[in-house]
């Protein structure tokens, strides 16, 4: 119970004390505060004293205000009179306007009445018209307001009334006479006609009437030419590209047609016609492009050679030996090149149409909304055309046929593969790279970046697919081990490839094979980007305006097609296993393992007489340079590089293990930095790069075996910027242990 | 130089008019553009989304889905990472036409493609196909199987949103173990082609 109380109190206490050391920091706070506000007060007095120095300033201003505010609002009010007055008089000026507007419509409608007769009668249509034109620009409810305000009714509905009997008259008389001037093919007379229309109020009538007429005009050239392209004799000259040669005609024409009379059309329809007179003439377009194109499907027996590729493809695809004969890549070549021309033909005629009509949109539509709906009809009008359809198939064509030359194209260049004894490739990188780069142009030509995008694809599966495939199926036959004498089995395999085929078993030919095989790859990576940058380039020439999404797709295909090096680093890098598997390491491994056969615990006699003799590395060195010469001059530098890169890795690890097999003196540790020094010299004399990172753990071993004393170690390790060791602690120790001379308590106790 | 680790190359195929553009629009803009035109040739559209704290950016490729575009269309199929095959679930026709695209991508497209099937238009009153027979369908040839509305945004994030995962997911899968010595060569070929590379200059 006591207890109980007790803590009670404690806890009492405690909260007390608690309390008290609140109300203590928040007196300290009161205090701070009550002290800064001390300080304050000198501050806010001054303040205080220059407000009220201020105050009699601000009552002025006050009143000079009030002043100014009256003054405005006179000014506002005389204004608002002023411009009252100003409105009145505007408004009588305007009504004075109408008046005489009035009137002289008046006069006008008089003259235009007793005019429009006479004219009929002497033929003379356009004054008739004029008259008329000119009645037609009156307003009409105007005018019969204004009749019943006039005295005299009768007479100014009359006239009305004779020149609308007038205009219906004229309107017959004009569209017969065109009618009669397009039969007799009267050039001026259907000119003179067209140019009435306008003025009769039949706008649309006059454009029909004269787009059919040119139409017409059309439709007889296109088949005259059409006529004389299918008469057009084997031997002719252009009888390769007759169809492409019909097709630039008729554009040539119509772009002609256009040229000419799109002036005519604005001087006296005004602007903002040329898209109903374009899909005018498109329809004919359209009617003409598909006859050609009818013709030299029939001709040039396309739908036979794209049905014959898909049976090649089909046959291949299912692996079963193919019935169809292959037809060579060359029959289509002439082919392709003319579907190219004509493509690129629509393409350019179809922006010459978008060109014009943007154009004539833009001077006559000022309204934006207006111009968006006009801009949308045409490309509506150039999409849903038979042109665009036609230009699409085209395309379709091309790229099926463009696809089969350059798959079957490539696979005769690998199956006439011949050695080029001035390089170090053989001919079918040449080859291949140049069909591709051929078809890519082409493709380019044609003038479509879908067409180009697409041949950069199907490069790119090429080369992946087929072209590394073959040279890594080369490689993969391995490289046969045994002494070899490279310029002798490049003459028999140049040989024996030109005879047909490899015989197994001949491992000279197989190795020469292989050889070229791995500089084939290296030799391609560089071709793969020229490629690249030259097709950017010159797709870039071709197409000036590319806008930014274009340009990704371009990029990003051309990006697909440089992946294409990554796949031949693969190749190359499997070569050289495959080599070093076979050719490397079972030589390398005996010459460095004689090693072990030699005594490193040397007196100076032994050391003296050593050095005299052919050394260990020596013996080395003279065996690895003519296993490396041996290669030298068959392999292309950057293959050479990577294999002394990859026999270099060899010797160091084969080194490094013998070396730990073996015990050493001190002579002995001497003898062995040397030499690894000139194993590494000669190394490097051997190539462009530097093999000291290679030799790093190996000279670091010879360079412990070298110490003087075991306590000689700290000079190289542990101070700061001495050296980047590629040995760890325990390694060291190890190493330190294969010198015979060395307690291995000093070694133990070594602080590393 | 864009910060994004992968890049991966999606192409979407299927009848004209089944609404690989909207999905594609919905996705890349967040808009359902009405009266759309068909399609001429290929379109190309790059949206980047995160995935387990990476940038992962998709390169999406819009074909055409009439047949006289289907030789540009085609040379696609070959380095697309993803391939998504659409059908309009008011529209049998659509959804006949499957198998015959499917033969297509067999044919033309590497065999570690993703493949996934799509139904599209759900918002749609008139539905022709069934989900479960597109499930069906998906299901037998190994295809992944959603149904979307462009219009009413339904399931489009999700469809690629997948993708990038599953894609993500497989690169990891794949290449890690192969490239982890050498962790600077992770660019070269495991899909993630840095935006600079395209024309010559690979690390």
């Amino acid at each position: 119970m006591e207890d109980d109380t007790k803590t009670r109190f404690a806890e009492k206490h405690q909260d007390l004390q608690q309390e008290l050391d609140k109300l203590k920091s928040q007196e300290e706070e009161l205090f701070k505060e009550m002290q800064s506000f001390i300080t304050q007060k000198s501050h806010v007095d001054a303040k205080i004293k220059t407000l009220g120095k201020i105050v009699p300033t601000l009552k002025n201003l006050k009143l000079e205000a009030q002043t100014l505010v009256n003054t405005i609002h006179d000014i506002a009010e005389s204004s608002e009179t002023i411009s009252n007055k100003v409105r009145n008089l505007d408004r009588a000026r305007s009504r004075v306007e109408e008046c005489q507007q009035r009137v002289g419509d008046l006069i006008d409608l008089e003259l235009c009445s007793q005019g429009v007769q006479t004219a009929i009668l002497n033929e003379d249509y356009e004054k008739g018209a004029g008259h008329v034109h000119r009645f037609l620009s009156m307003d009409q409810s105007l005018l019969q307001r204004t009749a019943t305000d006039v005295e005299n009714i009768s007479s100014v509905l009359k006239a009305v009334r004779t020149l609308q009997d007038a205009a219906s008259q004229l309107r017959t008389i004009v569209q017969h006479k065109f009618d009669e001037a397009v039969k007799m093919e009267d050039l001026g007379s259907v000119e003179r006609f067209f140019k009435i229309f306008p003025l009769l109020g039949m706008h649309d009538e006059g454009i029909t009437k004269f787009c059919n007429y040119l139409c017409g005009k059309l439709e007889e050239t296109a088949q005259k030419n059409l006529h004389t392209a299918l008469n057009t004799s084997l031997s002719d000259k252009r009888y390769n590209v007759i169809y492409a040669d019909t097709l630039t005609l008729l554009f040539e024409g119509l772009a002609r047609i256009i040229d000419i009379h799109q002036p005519l059309v604005e001087t006296y329809y005004g602007p903002g016609r040329l898209l109903s007179a374009v899909s005018l003439l498109q329809k004919e377009c359209d009617k003409q492009v598909k006859r050609i194109i009818i013709e030299f499907n029939k001709h040039r027996q396309v739908n036979k050679k794209i049905n014959q590729i898909t049976e090649i493809g089909k046959m291949s695809n299912s692996s079963s030996f193919s019935k169809i004969e292959k037809f060579d890549p060359k029959e289509v070549d002439i082919l392709i090149q003319e579907i190219t021309i004509m493509h690129v033909r629509v393409e350019l005629y179809i922006k010459f149409i978008r060109r014009k009509v943007l154009g004539d949109i833009e001077i006559s539509t000022a309204v934006a909304e207006e111009r968006i709906k006009s801009i949308a009809a045409l490309d509506k009008l150039i999409n849903s055309s038979d042109l665009s359809r036609s230009k699409h198939e085209l395309l379709s064509h091309y790229l099926q046929l463009e696809q089969y030359f350059m798959e079957e194209s490539v696979s005769k260049a690998v199956s006439m593969d011949t050695p080029d004894n001035s390089q170090h490739t053989s001919s079918m990188v040449d080859d291949t790279f140049f069909i591709i780069r051929k078809c890519i142009r082409r493709a380019i030509s044609s003038g479509s970046l879908d067409g180009i995008c697409a041949i950069i694809n199907n490069a790119c599966g090429v080369l992946e697919n087929d072209f590394c495939a073959i040279l890594r199926g080369r490689l993969r036959q391995g490289y046969p081990s045994g002494y070899l004498d490279l310029t002798q089995a490049y003459n028999v395999l140049q040989t024996s490839i030109q005879q047909g085929r490899l015989q197994p078993g001949d491992t000279e030919q197989i190795r020469t094979a292989f050889i070229i095989a791995l500089n084939n790859a290296d030799a391609s990576t560089e071709y793969v980007e020229t490629l690249c940058d030259s097709v950017l380039y010159d797709v870039q020439q071709a197409i000036p305006n590319m806008n930014t999404n274009e340009r990704g797709k371009l990029e990003s295909c051309l990006s697909g097609l440089s992946s294409v090096i990554t796949n031949l680093r693969d190749v190359i890098e499997y070569g050289m296993q495959q080599l070093r598997a076979s050719a490397i390491k079972p030589r390398i491994s005996p010459w460095v393992d004689s090693f072990l056969n030699i005594n490193h615990q040397l007196s100076e006699d032994e050391l003296s007489e050593y050095e005299a003799g052919e050394s260990f590395v020596q013996t080395l060195i003279m065996n690895l340079d003519s296993l490396l010469s041996s290669f030298k001059e068959s392999l292309t530098s950057s293959n050479y590089d990577g294999l002394v890169k990859m026999l270099t890795t060899e010797v160091t690890a084969r080194l490094e293990k013998v070396i730990l097999k073996s015990t050493f003196n001190r002579l002995g540790g001497l003898v062995l930095d040397k030499e690894v020094r000139a194993l590494a010299s000669y190394l490097t004399t051997t190539t462009t790069w530097s093999v000291r990172d290679k030799f790093a753990r190996v000279t670091q071993i010879a360079t412990i075996l070298n110490l003087e004393r075991v306590s000689e170690i700290s000079d190289y390790y542990g101070n700061e910027g001495s050296l980047t060791w590629r040995l760890s602690p325990p390694e060291i120790r190890t190493i330190m242990g294969l010198r015979s001379d060395f307690k291995s308590d000093d070694v133990r106790r070594l602080k590393l | 130089m864009e910060d994004f680790k992968f890049l991966f190359k999606v192409v979407l195929v299927g009848n004209a008019g089944v609404g690989k553009t909207c999905l594609v629009r919905r996705f890349t803009q967040g808009l359902f553009p009405p009266g759309q035109g068909a399609t001429i040739g290929v379109d190309f559209m790059i949206k980047t989304v995160e995935v387990d704290n990476e940038k992962v950016k998709l390169q999406i490729w819009d074909t055409a889905g009439q047949e006289r575009f289907r030789s540009i269309t085609q040379s696609y199929y070959r380095s697309a990472h993803a391939l998504i095959l659409v059908y309009d679930i008011s529209c049998q026709p659509t959804f006949d036409c499957l198998p015959d695209w499917l033969r297509e991508i067999e044919e033309y497209a590497s065999s570690k493609v993703l493949r996934v099937l799509v139904g599209n238009k759900i918002d749609r009153e008139d539905r022709e196909i069934p989900t479960v027979v597109g499930e069906d369908f998906a299901a037998r040839h190994n295809m992944y199987f959603l149904e979307t509305s462009a219009k009413e945004a339904e399931n489009v994030e999700r469809l690629f949103m997948k993708i990038a995962e599953d894609l993500m997911q497989q690169a990891r899968s794949k290449d890690l173990p192969r490239y982890d010595s050498n962790t600077t060569n992770i660019s070269g070929r495991t899909s993630a082609v840095s935006d600079n590379s395209c024309c010559s200059k690979l690390a």
